[in-house]
């Protein structure tokens, strides 16, 4: 039994976040802020697949450790994946504590706001704030 | 001695090492050979662990300038403050039921008032200034003639700001109110001299001076309608007022690091300074961050800094190694922003990044470099990752 709250998944993918960033023109771009989270996704996608993503994070370190392996994971998959990303994945492969179950489903609200501004928006780049 | 290789502590506020000054008092004190039998007992070896608890409350009512008879042995400052505000109360109450503290105060007393509270008795919860200082005039209009007891600590154990206890205990005293102070923070870090000052509960603990966890003290002034009724009962040592079998080890290391800390208050309050100073300095251009409780007001062992547009839980994890706290150690598994520094007039956001730093004695300048290039370093990194983001 360990006190510490975080898994060493969680810590890893915190102290090496390497998809926080920006895109230089994204195919598609999302943010939403709440109270104590705000999160922006971005990707490049090329012919339904995802080349790229990136992300800023304002929040807590679970949310800034599920972001980045979001990131992590999804490159290189169908855009069309993103439409069904489940925060259930994430609560159970990081893992993150239940009480942080609401800043995860931020995360899962991003992730398929972005994969329907894919399929909404033809004009690469443009932001769907 | 603070650090081990892969931590810097530097959390003295919520506890400190035991001196091995003490340590060497404390030992022989619990196999056989030593002083480890009963003090209640009659016998030889009785008296002679009552000898040790007798010298214990010697040094300690030497540190604080009371008799020795004033002092109670406690299991520590939690459990003090119950039993100076709930016995004090109950003494009291049938003069009346009106008691007053702040919200700043720490949860073993907070808590308290909260319970007092659903048991009849009526608060007034009293706010500082913008600097978390209460004004004795504040105090002085909220009294009333039903009034028994106030509740203010002397040292704050989030923020370091001193309350004025001197001025504060005057107002208490002319109007006949008893007045308790939390002093665990602040007994043998700042001179006290209870047998001139206007008060009458103290609570006080050993940890936070380098002693043992697991015994504290209260003062009772030894006047006329200051008395605490007794929260347990069983055996009548200590005149009744909590009887229980006493630590005589625990005793004893709270004895000798209350006469360690009085012979070395004045040097180890410079090296704080130092620190504190250090530390403010080295973080003070960065932007937004402010420092919770004035300068001018603080104990110089605690720095508590917010600071704007950082998440407060990623900033604790990205400070690793350093070993801080968010606010009261008893407080920090907890989401919600301090009242602490609600009270100050900090925003949710700005109580929730609060980083409080405390140093001890063996602190180095070495350790709050190392905190400075930290702290630095991970707000820039945590600004970083939430560049352009609008809340």
């Amino acid at each position: 039994m360990t006190s510490d709250p975080y898994s060493a998944r969680v810590r890893e993918l915190f102290a090496c976040a390497d998809h926080a960033g920006d895109l230089e023109k994204p195919s598609a771009r999302v943010q939403i802020s709440e109270q104590d989270v705000r999160l922006a996704l971005a990707a490049d996608i090329d012919d339904d697949i995802i080349v790229c993503l990136r992300f800023r994070a304002w929040g807590c370190p679970h949310l800034l450790a599920a972001a980045e392996a979001f990131c992590r994971a999804y490159e290189g998959r169908s855009a069309r994946k993103l439409l069904v990303f489940g925060a259930a994945e994430v609560m159970q492969t990081l893992p993150v504590p239940r009480e942080k179950l609401g800043r995860i489903l931020v995360l899962e609200d991003a992730v398929r706001s972005l994969g329907q501004s894919v399929r909404v928006s033809p004009d690469p780049g443009k932001d769907t704030d | 001695m603070n650090s081990d290789a892969d931590i810097v502590y530097l959390d003295y506020a919520a506890t400190t090492p035991v001196d091995p000054r003490v340590i060497e008092v404390m030992t022989p004190l619990f196999g056989p050979g030593g002083d480890f039998a009963n003090p209640s007992s009659g016998h030889t070896a009785g008296r002679r662990a009552m000898a040790r608890v007798e010298r214990a409350t010697g040094q300690l009512a030497e540190l604080l300038g009371c008799g020795e008879r004033e002092l109670v042995w406690t299991s520590g400052a939690t459990e003090s403050d119950n039993l100076a505000i709930t016995g004090a109360a109950r003494y009291r109450a049938d003069r009346g039921r009106h008691l007053i503290t702040m919200p700043t105060e720490h949860k073993a007393v907070s808590d308290v008032f909260l319970r007092l509270e659903k048991q009849g008795f009526e608060v007034s919860w009293l706010y500082p200034d913008a600097e978390g200082v209460l004004d004795p005039a504040e105090l002085e209009a909220t009294i009333r003639p039903d009034t028994q007891l106030v509740s203010i600590m002397h040292v704050n154990n989030e923020t370091g700001v001193i309350q004025d206890i001197e001025a504060l205990g005057a107002v208490c005293r002319a109007r006949d109110v008893l007045f308790h102070v939390d002093a665990a923070q602040s007994v043998g870090k700042l001179p006290l001299e209870l047998g001139s000052m206007p008060i009458d509960l103290l609570s006080t603990t050993a940890h936070k001076i380098y002693g043992p966890k697991g015994v504290g003290a209260l003062y009772v002034a030894d006047r006329p309608g200051c008395h605490v009724e007794p929260l347990i009962f069983g055996g009548g040592q200590q005149g009744g007022r909590r009887p229980g079998t006493l630590a005589v080890p625990l005793i004893a290391g709270f004895g000798a690091a209350a006469n360690i800390a009085m012979a070395e208050m004045q040097q180890n309050r410079e090296h704080l300074q130092a620190l504190n100073d250090r530390l403010w300095q080295g973080i003070r251009d960065l932007a937004g961050v402010v420092r919770n409780g004035g300068a001018e007001s603080t104990f110089p062992g605690i720095l508590s800094v917010s600071i704007e547009d950082v998440e407060g839980e990623s900033l604790l994890l990205a400070l690793e190694p350093l070993c801080v706290a968010t606010g009261s150690a008893c407080n920090s598994k907890s989401q919600e922003p301090s009242p602490v520094l609600r009270a100050l007039g900090r925003s949710d956001l700005l109580a929730q990044s609060a980083v409080r730093f405390s140093f001890g004695r063996p602190t180095t300048r070495e350790e709050v470099d190392f905190a400075v290039a930290r702290y630095r370093e991970a707000v820039a990194r945590l600004r970083s990752i939430a560049t352009g983001l609008v809340a």
